[in-house]
Order: structure tokens, then sequence, then C-alpha cells
């Protein structure tokens, strides 16, 4: 080693003759990459850590023996051969020895195309026919996952499955069995893969080289890439916002498989929902003509059992067709949309527009929340316009605008791998946010101290270096007794709290009672195991937050926020690498949806609409007077229909039979509803209720910006063509603004989008040109060259002091606490493999195999002591209703505690759940009531 | 080391290691099922069901099958056939190869025994003598064996006050008196103790490599029975000259005699002082396999991680154990230092013959009478050794023999005048490495001793890297075939190509010699595989 080399920052070597130079650390196969020098590899991949074991990629750098070069650091002066006659016939030798054992037909080969091994072979002239070894004896197949066909004959043994699995996507779940020649993959202790804990990304199917590991058939025969069309776009389940690329058998007008795409939001990866759950489009249950009910389908009622809540311990599936349809006819579009127009229109001119509202979707585009909310405060003329934020983060919404005057996130998830210490609440993030989750467990596998809070053990806890395992409901109080800690010791961020906050003093007298002692005794957690925690936050450089559905949907979720926020502010951890506030966003566009202002206070870009200003700004864009007063929010515009208060409604992609509480009161309220036009791909539960059904396009089928967690705008293009006689969401929008007497008219979603823009300062400059490919964060002062700006409030806030606000909380119990009738809590929340109402997770047939049924999860002793089997069935009663549903042991879930996933309609969770909600942010404490358990 | 030692544990308790014991393994240490199932499914020396209540190992390599392992272990099969409680299985090479062909029970040594009286003792596994141990010898690298002073020249080091000119002066010594490492790649000791000197990361480690597992190779055995302070000492030293606190002596888990040997040898050592905060070593069994003696296998080994090599650069010098500094020598090495330094160079240099240098351990085995460890003074020639080991066995002339160990190219009793000493081997083409001396009488099937050893590397390689692992399989097939009157040519055309690719293209040394042997018997004996060939055409 001499000392230049070492002082210099690039080095110079020759490789095949041309002078290159790099930085020192550069790989030979790098640095050849730079010099247009390309050397086979199979085992390599640039995405995973080279580990050198397929040694295709030998050069000759004058040594002993040959250098591997995608694991051979460059050295200044060194002389690469990477061609030679020896590196040639070493390659040829090696790629013998692998065909020799090579099943003669390549299930990849067969299917995506792209086999790296016979490519490999016809590059280098090798004839199989003319191979001297002999073949091996062959291995087994393993064909017990639903998603991926394992051909252990086809494996080379390269260990790309194994780094995706332990080191990109951190699931842990694959590794090399016996030894030499016998060696295999194998899946946890050598289990089948379907029975193993293998999530099912799918990313080692991605990376496979060979037919080892493909993917099986989910809709047409996959056929090669080169013969398919690919659509770059995003995927359509939460709020990640993975970016995909889709593959589409444009004869077959279907997606035949997903890939991961690079993107800073997902780093070519994706989850069991992203990679497989694309098929739902396809499904025969799809709407595709216009539907108006029958005249004696009236008085109005629920048809299917399920929704009328009759049948009883049944194994899932989906709505009965033959049970629902007869209520309804077919009609033309212009009937259809005529009846919806004249209908909505009477209601408005007999009660006023107070009677109406209307219910967007987060899954809906940023154009079409735009122009949905633009149709309800325009046309309708009232604010009455909410969507499913409402039901998620509503709470954490309410509490960043009261405290930091921004709803959104102050810096993107991945940045976490600059933290030094990453706290995690309230998140099931390895189920819910897959993704997100790989670059939390990244992290926390290269340093970064994860703390995760929960009241159940999740796939995050289990990677934690500490876990806080609390009761339920009980976080203010831990969190009060953490800060309590901080400023105890002395842990706080005085210069911070000086120069960008306020109302610190306030914070003080509260905190003070909330001594980790006086904590534990409500959270459960050890007061010293408070103070070791809240040290390490304390004392960490850059401390990131993370939090879901487990903080805001409580009737104190804004509380909760409240505390997270104060805890960030304490000590500095806003507005730098590492930190910041990161509310898990749910669906693919929340976001986006609130950006666009589904929300019944404030028009797009949440400016208020109690503002006189704002009101002229949007009576000047739109050519209308408008409503000053805020509208209705969801679960209160349900109460407004039951009371009759509210007359007609408008939902466009929105399932509230399912996803709202207490859905006897809902079943009630939607009965009552004069007029109720539902606009959706399927035949939901709530359109059971409906007078017209209007049938519409999957995410697949139409062009529109969403807006994932980070605050990243991305485009998603069309994939497929429409089913039947569907219409674009946006388009039918515009028909009933027209309809009724408010023409609306533009030529894309395009047009649609600018006009959004120009109205939403926060969206200045974005365009469908500067979004390509990966998209841009909001804000982006210069789309030109930024990818927009990652970290926000370095330097203050966009409250009207600039200061970040301390709202000191004190600690309130649940609504409705467990006694004697009802002993046991009641959770309730997601699954990995579906997505909320189950519209579309259910109607996908890797998703729906691998978790077929309702079911509820409750600890082995409590079922122990009920005489419940797994898998026996247990009624599950409420003050407000009762379902019936299997129950699975689950160690995870304290004592005394029941988890029931909402997607399931046979069995609707939110039977169970209490409509009380958090006075700040109208959100339902769908976390917690007290329930009743029996054996069923 | 925490999850092997657990393993270890577990199954000690029980005998084997059930899923449920192994579930509860991973739970408990926060290790994925899929890391276990890596590491159990990977060692020899793990369970995963009920063994029998006597276990009856017999080696199958060189220098056994030399000396009819094949019919001993039938004989043994035959004896025991009705006995449920014994199960007898072969296994590579024990290290004990002067005893051939060598057997354990229960994990114990046995002598040579008749299959007849291995049997009976195996029926009697708790009478077992603990037999296997060589007789204590007078070493000339033991310097304090006549004044009974031990660690006199660590002692002498730690008391100094110039600690810098001290380290500086022993490298000195090292590298003047041109030791080289023992284990078989023969880098100079001095220098790679100067390197590992010069690291800033901290912790470093010292390793102590007693891993010897090559066919033939046994002489670190005998070291560490007879004189393992010296080791010890070795190990001093060079936690002295590096800074190093932690020291780990890595040693295969069929020398338990000797471990136990080394452990009594540590506990003298720490209740001296010797050992203690400052520097203190600890002993790991090696779950088993002949590739953990390559010296980063053996670190993945410690870092509870299948024993795959890792590629190099970075060497473990620079980043080893935990991606730390870390100097790993040979148990030879190691104990001869601080002989050289005691004993001066010129006294090093004078115990050489014919011009060459200093003292050698070597392991003679195969057809020899007396086989066993002798302390050669460099320069001896094999002929020479061969007479200090008796001579051929049975009166036989000599035809071939492996001066290295199974890994080591074949070389024809033409040969037998060259020197002994790494550079005049290296240059009568082939390698004195683990320093085996495997003799081969006349009458030896050349082809079936090179599928001996082919087979060997085959049963050894760790997997990881293409060319070793699937290589080596191939060209056993294709040997078996030849010797079962079912080859072709095609051995003799895919050769070439073959040797080179797993020359050139292996990760670790493993590969890189496993074809070697095979193709040292063909260019000295190919009639012998042309007599078989044309067998083959008859039938």
């Amino acid at each position: 080693m001499n000392l230049t080399q070492e002082s210099s920052q690039t080095v110079t070597l020759i490789i095949d003759g041309h002078t290159v130079s790099v930085p020192v650390g550069t790989t030979i196969y790098d640095a050849a990459q730079q010099a247009d020098i390309e050397i086979p590899v199979l085992c390599h991949e640039p995405r995973l850590r080279p580990v050198g074991v397929c040694r295709m990629c030998v050069v000759d750098v004058g040594e002993r023996v040959l250098a591997a070069s995608c694991v051979r650091e460059v050295a200044d002066g060194m002389n690469v051969v990477t061609n030679s006659e020896k590196v040639q016939n070493c390659r040829r030798t090696l790629t013998e020895l692998l065909l020799s054992d090579y099943p003669e037909d390549s299930a990849r080969a067969s299917t995506t195309g792209d086999d790296l091994l016979l490519d490999l072979a016809r590059d280098l002239q090798v004839d199989r026919e003319a191979i001297l070894v002999p073949a091996g004896n062959g291995r087994a197949q393993d064909l017990s996952s639903p998603v991926i066909a394992v051909d252990h004959s086809a494996c080379i043994l390269c260990d790309r499955c194994i780094r995706a699995c332990d080191e990109v996507q951190h699931n842990d779940v694959i590794g090399r069995t016996g030894k030499g020649y016998g060696s295999r993959i194998s899946f946890d202790m050598d289990a089948p893969m379907g029975d193993s804990t293998c999530v099912s990304c799918g990313e080692c199917a991605a990376v496979c080289p060979t037919g080892a590991l493909t993917h099986k058939t989910l809709t047409v025969q996959i056929r090669p890439r080169e013969e398919l069309k690919n659509i770059d776009s995003v995927c359509p389940y939460c709020g990640v916002g993975c970016a995909t690329t889709y593959h589409i058998d444009t004869e077959a007008n279907t997606i035949v498989y997903a890939d991961g795409r690079e993107s800073p939001a997902s780093d070519s990866r994706l989850c069991v929902k992203g990679r497989y759950g694309f098929d739902y489009a396809k499904h025969p249950q799809r709407l595709t003509v216009p539907l108006i009910r029958r005249e004696d389908a009236y008085p109005k009622g629920p048809l299917s059992a399920d929704v009328k809540g009759e049948r009883k311990k049944k194994p899932g599936g989906l709505v009965n067709y033959d049970e629902v349809m007869p209520a309804f006819r077919e009609a033309t579009w212009d009937e259809a949309l005529d009846r919806v127009a004249s209908r909505l229109k009477a209601i408005k001119d007999s009660s006023g527009p107070n009677a109406l509202a209307g219910f967007g979707s987060a899954k809906c585009s940023n154009e079409e929340a735009y122009l949905f909310q633009k149709l309800v405060r325009a046309v309708f003329g009232t604010n009455n316009v909410d969507h499913c934020t409402r039901l998620c983060h509503a709470s954490s919404v309410a509490a960043l605008l009261e405290t930091i005057g921004s709803g959104a996130v102050t810096n993107v998830f991945a940045d976490v791998h600059n933290a030094d210490v990453a706290l995690v609440t309230g998140s099931n993030t390895t189920e819910n946010h897959p993704v997100a989750a790989t670059f939390i467990k990244d992290a926390a596998a290269n340093g970064t101290t994860l703390i995760v809070i929960d009241s159940r053990e999740t796939g995050m806890s289990q990677r934690a270096d500490f876990f806080l395992h609390i009761a339920p409901g009980s976080d203010v109080p831990l969190y009060n007794a953490m800060m309590n800690v901080l400023v105890e010791e002395d842990l706080i961020n005085r210069d911070y709290i000086r120069d960008f906050t306020e109302d610190f003093d306030a914070l003080r007298p509260v905190i003070e009672k909330y001594t980790p002692e006086m904590a534990e005794g409500i959270c459960g957690v050890p007061a010293s195991t408070i103070r070791e925690v809240a040290r390490i936050f304390g004392k960490a450089n850059a401390a990131i937050i993370f939090w879901g559905m487990g903080i805001s949907q409580h009737t104190h979720g804004t509380d909760n926020a409240r505390c997270l926020i104060s805890l960030a502010l304490l000590t500095g951890n806003v507005g730098r690498p590492g930190t910041g506030l990161h509310p898990l966003r749910g669906q693919n566009n929340v976001q986006g949806a609130s950006d666009a202002g589904l929300i019944p206070m404030v028009y797009p870009d949440y400016q208020s609409v109690a503002s006189t200003d704002v009101q002229k700004k949007f009576e000047d864009a739109w050519g209308v007077s408008l409503d000053p007063n805020p509208g209705l929010t969801v679960v209160e515009i349900i109460g407004g229909a039951l009371a009759g208060e509210i007359k007609g409604m408008y939902m466009m992609g929105e399932n509230p039979f399912l996803s709202d509480p207490n859905v006897n009161k809902v079943r009630k309220a939607l009965c009552n509803l004069e007029f109720l036009c539902v606009q959706d791909i399927f035949l939901t539960e709530t359109a059971e209720f409906a007078d017209v059904i209007l049938p519409a396009t999957s995410f697949f089928e139409k062009e529109g910006t969403y807006t994932n967690t980070d605050r990243r705008v991305q485009i998603g293009p069309i994939a497929l063509e429409a089913p039947g006689q569907a219409r674009l969401d946006w388009q039918l929008v515009c028909e009933i603004a027209t309809r009724m007497g408010y023409p609306m008219g533009y030529a894309s979603a395009e047009e649609v989008f600018a006009e959004f823009t120009s109205l939403a300062p926060s969206y200045a400059g974005l365009d469908y040109e500067n979004l390509k490919p990966t998209g841009k964060l909001w804000p982006c002062p210069d789309p030109a060259t930024s990818d927009g700006i990652q970290l926000l409030f370095g330097d203050g806030f966009p409250t009207a002091s600039g200061r970040g606000k301390f709202v000191p909380v004190d600690y309130q119990p649940a609504a409705e606490l467990p006694d004697e009738e009802y002993p046991f809590i009641l959770n309730t929340g997601r699954l990995l493999e579906h997505w909320h109402t189950g519209t579309m997770t259910r109607r996908s047939k890797a998703l729906d195999a691998i978790q077929p049924e309702a079911h509820c999860q409750l600890n082995p002793a409590d079922l122990n002591e009920l005489g419940v089997g797994s898998d026996d069935y247990v009624t599950l009663s409420t003050r407000r209703g009762s379902i019936t549903l299997k129950a699975r042991p689950a160690t995870g879930i304290s004592r005394g505690n029941v988890f029931v996933p909402f997607h399931f309609r046979e069995a609707s969770a939110n039977t169970l759940t209490n409509d009380a909600l958090d006075p700040f942010g109208k959100i339902p404490e769908y976390k917690f009531c007290a329930v009743k358990v029996e054996k069923a | 080391m925490k999850l092997i030692r657990e393993l270890y544990q577990t199954q000690e308790e029980k005998g084997y290691l059930s899923d449920e014991d192994l579930r509860d393994i991973a739970e408990r240490l926060s290790v994925p099922l899929y890391r276990v199932e890596e590491v159990v499914s990977f060692y020899t020396h793990f369970y995963r069901s009920p063994p029998p209540k006597t276990e009856i190992a017999i080696c199958r390599d060189v220098s056994c099958f030399l000396n009819n392992s094949d019919a001993y272990l039938s004989r043994v099969k035959h004896q025991a056939r009705d006995d449920e409680d014994v199960g007898i299985h072969e296994v590579s090479c024990l290290g004990r190869c002067e005893y051939a062909p060598a057997a354990l029970v229960n994990g114990v040594p046995i002598g040579r025994l008749s299959p007849e009286e291995l049997v009976h003792r195996a029926r009697h596994a708790d009478t077992l003598p603990n037999v296997g141990l060589a007789q204590p010898s007078r070493w000339r690298i033991d310097y304090c064996a006549e004044s009974g002073e031990r660690y006199s020249v660590y002692n002498a080091y730690r008391a100094r006050r110039d600690e810098e000119a001290a380290a500086a002066e022993i490298i000195e010594i090292l590298k003047e008196a041109g030791l080289k490492g023992m284990g078989g790649a023969g880098f100079p000791t001095g220098i790679k103790w100067e390197l590992v000197r010069k690291e800033e990361a901290v912790p470093k480690y010292i390793v102590c490599n007693a891993d010897e597992s090559e066919p033939g190779a046994f002489k670190d055995r005998v070291i560490q029975e007879e004189l393992p302070h010296l080791i010890i000492e070795g190990m001093c030293l060079a936690s002295y000259v590096t800074g190093a606190r932690v020291g780990i002596i890595y040693v295969r888990s069929e020398y338990e005699p000797e471990r136990r040997a080394m452990k009594l040898a540590l506990d003298d050592a720490r209740a001296r002082g010797v050992l203690g905060e400052h520097f203190d070593i600890e002993i790991f069994v090696s779950p088993g396999g002949y590739i953990m003696g390559e010296e980063t296998a053996l670190l993945e080994g410690l870092e509870d991680r299948r024993g795959e090599p890792r590629n190099k650069p970075p060497y473990p010098g620079h980043k080893g154990l935990r991606g730390k500094p870390t100097l790993i020598n040979n148990v030879e090495t190691l104990a001869l230092a601080p002989s050289i330094i005691n004993n001066g160079i010129d006294w090093w240099r004078n115990q050489g013959l014919r011009g060459h240098v200093g003292l050698k351990f070597i392991g003679v085995s195969g057809h020899v009478e007396k086989p066993g460890v002798f302390e050669i003074r460099l320069g001896t020639t094999v002929s020479e050794l061969i007479d200090m080991a008796g001579g051929v066995s049975d009166g036989r002339s000599l035809k071939a023999f492996a001066p290295g160990g199974a890994s080591s190219n074949f070389l024809p009793a033409s040969k037998a005048d060259v020197e002994i000493d790494f550079q005049s081997i290296a240059d009568a083409g082939s390698m004195l490495g683990a320093a085996a001396l495997v003799v081969i009488a006349e009458g030896t099937d050349m082809i079936e001793t090179a599928t001996n050893v082919s087979r060997f590397f085959r049963n050894e390689s760790c997997g990881k890297c293409v060319p070793c692992r699937s290589g080596t399989e191939k060209v056993v097939a294709m040997l078996e075939d030849v010797l079962a009157g079912k080859g072709n040519g095609a051995l003799l055309d895919a050769l070439p190509d073959l040797e080179e690719t797993l020359a050139e293209t292996s990760i670790c040394g493993l590969g890189q010699v496993a074809l070697g042997p095979i193709a040292s018997a063909l260019k000295y004996w190919g009639d012998e595989m042309n007599n078989h060939l044309a067998k083959s055409k008859r039938t």
C-alpha cells in the first residue's frame, strides 16, 4: 500500500488497454462499466451487495489467479484484461458446469424471458449438446407458494434471492441449506415456501437470473417481456407509492406481471399487493353498464345477506351478484346521468344545498379529487365533501396544522437511513407500508436504533432495539413521561426551543406530573425502560418519528399526535437530515386527495373555506358564489343522513358501509337517503343502497397523478382498456356538473391538473412533463433541476408566528372501556395482503388465496380459557352489534385483547366499532372499544 | 460464536437438535430461522435426529484408504450388523493418520484395533481407554524443555519499558529468520505481524488456526498435545506486537484430547499471570469441516455463519473477525516464534541442512512402517524422511508420494531425492502445504488413490462458488464411472479445462488445488487410466 495512493481520491488503471480513472474503492466491474466494457455476471446485481460466487466476472489482473471483478477493488496501476482467451475459456467452462445440471426448459425463458444463464451460454457460444461433464440427478420443485414457483434444478446458487430477501426486503426467509454440491436455497428451516414465513413480496423471483424462482401466472400465460407492452406506473395500493412497470398482454388486455421500478420512493421494491395484486381489474364482477334501481326494489334496503347482516358462520366470499343484481336494471349513460343530475338538483332545490353531500376517495387521482370537490362546492353549493382521510389521519393532520401549520410529512421515509434513532409508533409498518418498512428495517440493520411502541407485537417490534408493549390507548402518558425525563435530565434542545417554538412554558407544568413511574401504572411499560428510551431519543443527533393509525384512530388521536410533535420540537428533530415527523399515509392518494381539497373545511391546498380572501379566489376561479361555512365530515354526514338532514349523496369510490364505524347505524343511514349515486368499479356493499350505479374505471384504465406519503406526486398512465361501457371518473363528474347546469369540460386529465396546480401553491410548477419518470416532491420551486424539497421547516414553520407550537395534553381514557359484560378490548386494522374493504384485493387471485377469510386474533391463553381451538368460530359482540368469525391464536396480542381485520364483508369489523369521535380530527375510535368474546 | 456455542450446548444436553429446540434458540437469540438452518445444515457436527447410542466414525481419506479403510469399514459393519445401538459412518480425515485406519468411538480416538475389538469396545463405550496419544518426545523447538522456565521470552518483553522498540525487535527477528506461515501458504510471519500492528482499527484479534484437517496432516495435533505452552507464548508475543487483547484457538472437534491439553496449559498460563486482563485466550471448537481451516471460512464460523471463504482482498490482517484486524497463524508458526526469538536467528539458520533454513514438523503416513510426526531439519530429503519412518511398509518399494497431504500433487518415486523445503518441493511440481508426507508403495492403483482424494474435496467443498461446487462433483462422477468400468474418454478431454477453471476462478485454495492430484496422477500414471478405460470398452 503506497501513501500516494491512499491520499489521492481517484485510482487510475488500465482496462483492456483503456486508461480509466475512478474513485478509490470502486470495483473493477464498476470501473469497466464506466469505460463501456461489459463483463458478464450472474450473481451480481447493482442493487445487491456483491458476493462474487458465480465467478463469471473473473478478469486477469496479472496475479496468481484470476480475480472476480464484482468484488475486487481497483488499485493504482492495475492492468486488467477482461476477455483474454484464458478468461473466456474459464467462463465457458463455468457455463458448461451450470448448464450440465440445468433443466431442458427454463421456466424463466418461457415466462418473463430473461434467463441470464441461457443468454450467457448463447453469448459465449456454449453448445449444450457438446458439454462433456455429466448431468446431475435433478432436484425437486416446490410449487407450494401461491405466487412463486421454485425449481431447485434451475438454481445456480447465485445468492441473489437470499440477498434480496434478507438484505433488501429484510424479510429474512431465504437461506442456503446443506453443503457443497448438495446445497440449495431453502425457506426458514427448510420448509416448503408456501408454509414458510415468506410474505410473497416476490423480490426473490424478481432478481433470480434463471428459472429457479419465477412468477406464477395470475391472469393469462406470462409471455417474455419483449412480446409485451411495458407501462411505467405506480402501485394503486398504499401511500408508499412504489414505482412499477406493468407488463401487458395487449391482445388479452391484461397485465401479466409487474416489476418494481427504480425510484427514490421504492428502490425497485414491491410488496405482495404491488407485485401480485393487479388482476382485480379483470375480475368478472367488474361493472360495465350503468345501473338503475328497479321500481320494485323500493323501499331501499340492503340486498345481500351479508349486508343485511343475516348470515353467520361462513367461510368468506364475495358478494353474490345473483342476490343483488335483480334489484337493478341496465340503463343508457344518458338516462343514468340525467337521473343523477335531476335527482340531486331536485333535492338541492327543495331542501337546500346542505342537504347534499359527496364522498370522494383517496383511491382516486388528484384530478378526480379536485373535480369532485369542485362539483360539490361549485355545483351542489355545499362544503359537505369529505373522504376516507377522515377515517385514518384526520387527527394527525389536525394536530400538525395546529402546531406546525402543515399537515404533510416534514421528511421522506427513506431518510431514516440518516437517523440515529427511529421511533415507530402505532404502525404495523411491515403489513401496512411494507416497502417503507424495508427502508426502516434496513436502517435498523445498519445502525439506526429502532424504538417501536405498540399495543401489539408486529414485524417492526421483532426488529426493534427497544419494544415498548403499551396498554391500548395509553400513548399520552407514555410520551408525556418521555418528555418529563427529557426535561428533567436536560436532554432538550434549548437553542431550538428558543429559536423555533412557542408555548414551551405551557408544556412544562403538564408533563411534570407524568413521571415514568406514574406512566408505568397506565401504560404498563417499566419506568426504567421509559427513562432509557427517553435518554436514547434525547441524545440522538437525529431522530425521526413514524406513526400510523394506532396513534390517530382514537377519540384522543389528536392528543396523541400533539405529543409526538412536542417530542420532536423539544429535541429539535425537525428540518434536518434524519429527523422529522412522518405520519405514514394509508391510501395511494390520501395525501393528494387532501391536497386537492376533499376536506369540508378547506379548498385545495388547505386554504380555509372560512377565509373571505380564499373564498373570493375560488369564486373568481370557478365563476360561482361559494358557501363560506365548513361542511360536515364523514361520520357527521352519515349521522346527518340518519337524521334526515342529508338527503342526497354522490359517492365516488368510497364504501362507507364497510369502512365507517358502527355498521348497523350506517345501514339505517344509507336506507334513509332519498337519493344515492355510487360510482365504482364493483358493486360494493354501499352500492346495494344506491338508486343509480355508475360503472367507473380502475386505476389501470385511466391517467392521473397520485401523491404519496412523502409528498411525491407521480403519474399513473393508462395501462388497460376499460371494460364494457365503463367511463373515466373525472368525465362522469363533468357530466353530472354539466347536467346540473354548470358546464364542466376538459380535454384531458392533464388539463385538470393544470387548473388544480394554478390554485394550489404547493403544487405550483408541476406538470405532466416534469413529473416523469419518478415524480416530484411538493413543494418543488424548480422542477427543471430539482426533485422537490425533501426536508421541510429547517428554518421555521408556516404558522402565524413562524414557530412550532407546543400543545400540552392530559391523558384521557378511551370512550368505551371494558367492563364485566364486555371484558375484552377490540382493536381493528389491516392485513398485509388486503386493502381496506377488500373490494380490490379479495378479487385478486393471489391475495385472496393467501388470506381467504375473515378471522380475529387473540392471545392463545385467552382462547384456551374460552375453550376455543385454532380456526374455531367465535362470536364477538359489542354494544353496537356482533359478528361470527374464525379465531386464530397470536402470541403478539396481549391477553384481554382482540384484533379484527376490517376487510371482510362477511364479518365486518365495523359492525363492532364505536363511532365516538375525536373532537378535533372527527376521527372515530377504531382502535378501542369494549367487546365480548364467546365460542360460537 | 454465540449461536454455534448455543447449538453445541443444546446438542450436548439433548443428544441432537430437534426443530423445536432450533426454533427456541432462534427466538432466544433473535436470529432468523434461515440463519439457524444455514448453520446447522452446513456443519458436520450437528445432528438433526437422535444419534445411536454408540457411534463409530471411520476415516475414509487417503492415509486410511491406503491402509485398507474400505475393507476395514465393511468388516466393522459386518461385526455390528445386528446391533441397533451402534451406528457406523465414514468420515473425513480425523487427523490420526498414524493409526490408519483411524476411528473414533463416541468422539474418542481409538488406536489401531481389529474390527472385532473395535466393535467390542464400542459396545462397552463407557470403558473406553484414552488411546491415540503419541508418546511424549523431546522436541528441538522446545527452548524451555531443560530449564522448565516457560514463558520467559514473553515475560522479558512484558518487563520492558520501550514497548515500541521491543515490538519492532520481535518483528525484525521474525523477518530476519525468514519464518513463514506453516499452515501451507507460507506468508512471511514477521510481515504479517507488522501489518496487523500498523492497523489502527480496534479491537484486534489473534487467532490460532488449529483446525488441521488435511488428509495426511497431523503434526499440529502433536504440537498442541506436547507443546501447548509454546503456542500460547507465540500468541502472547503476537498480542504484544499487535495490541490485540483477545486470542482465540480454533480447534477441530476431533482433537478433544489435545483440546484438553491446551486447556490445561491455558489454565497454567493464567495461574502464572501470563494470561489475564491484558490478553486472554479462549478455545473455540469447530463445528466441523475441512474448509474451516481456510482462514476466512474460519472467521465466518466464528461469526456464526456458514464456513464459506470470503473473497480476498481484504485479508484478515486488515478486515478479519467482525471486520477488525485479525492475525491468524498456524499452530506450528506460533510455536516456533518464541524459540526463534529465544535461541536467536543463527540457531534457527543452523537447524537447516544443505543450505536450507530451520526446522519443520511433518507428519508421515501411508505405506510406511513407523508413521508419525517428525521434527526434521529443512533440507532433509523425502527418502531420508521415509527412512526415519522405518521405510516403506512390508518391504515394498516406493511408487509415489504426496509431500503436503491430499491437496499436494503426487510425485513419482524418482523425485524422492527432493530436499524438503517449500521452494524445492514447489520446484519439483508439488507443494509442502500442510507438511503431510503420504507415502505410496508399489502396487497401488494411482487412479483409485487420486479418486479418493478428489472425493475428499468434493465432500468438503463448501458449495459457495460454482467452479469448486460443481467441478469437484462432476470430476468425481466421471472418475467413479471410470473405476466402475463405465468410463469414456470424456474426462481426459474435459479435465484440462476444468483444472484450469477451478485453479483460476475458485474463491479459495480448496477449489484451486482440488483437481491437482488427479491431474498429477494422469501426468505420471496416464497408462493406469488408459488401462481402466480399456476395461470400460471391453465391458
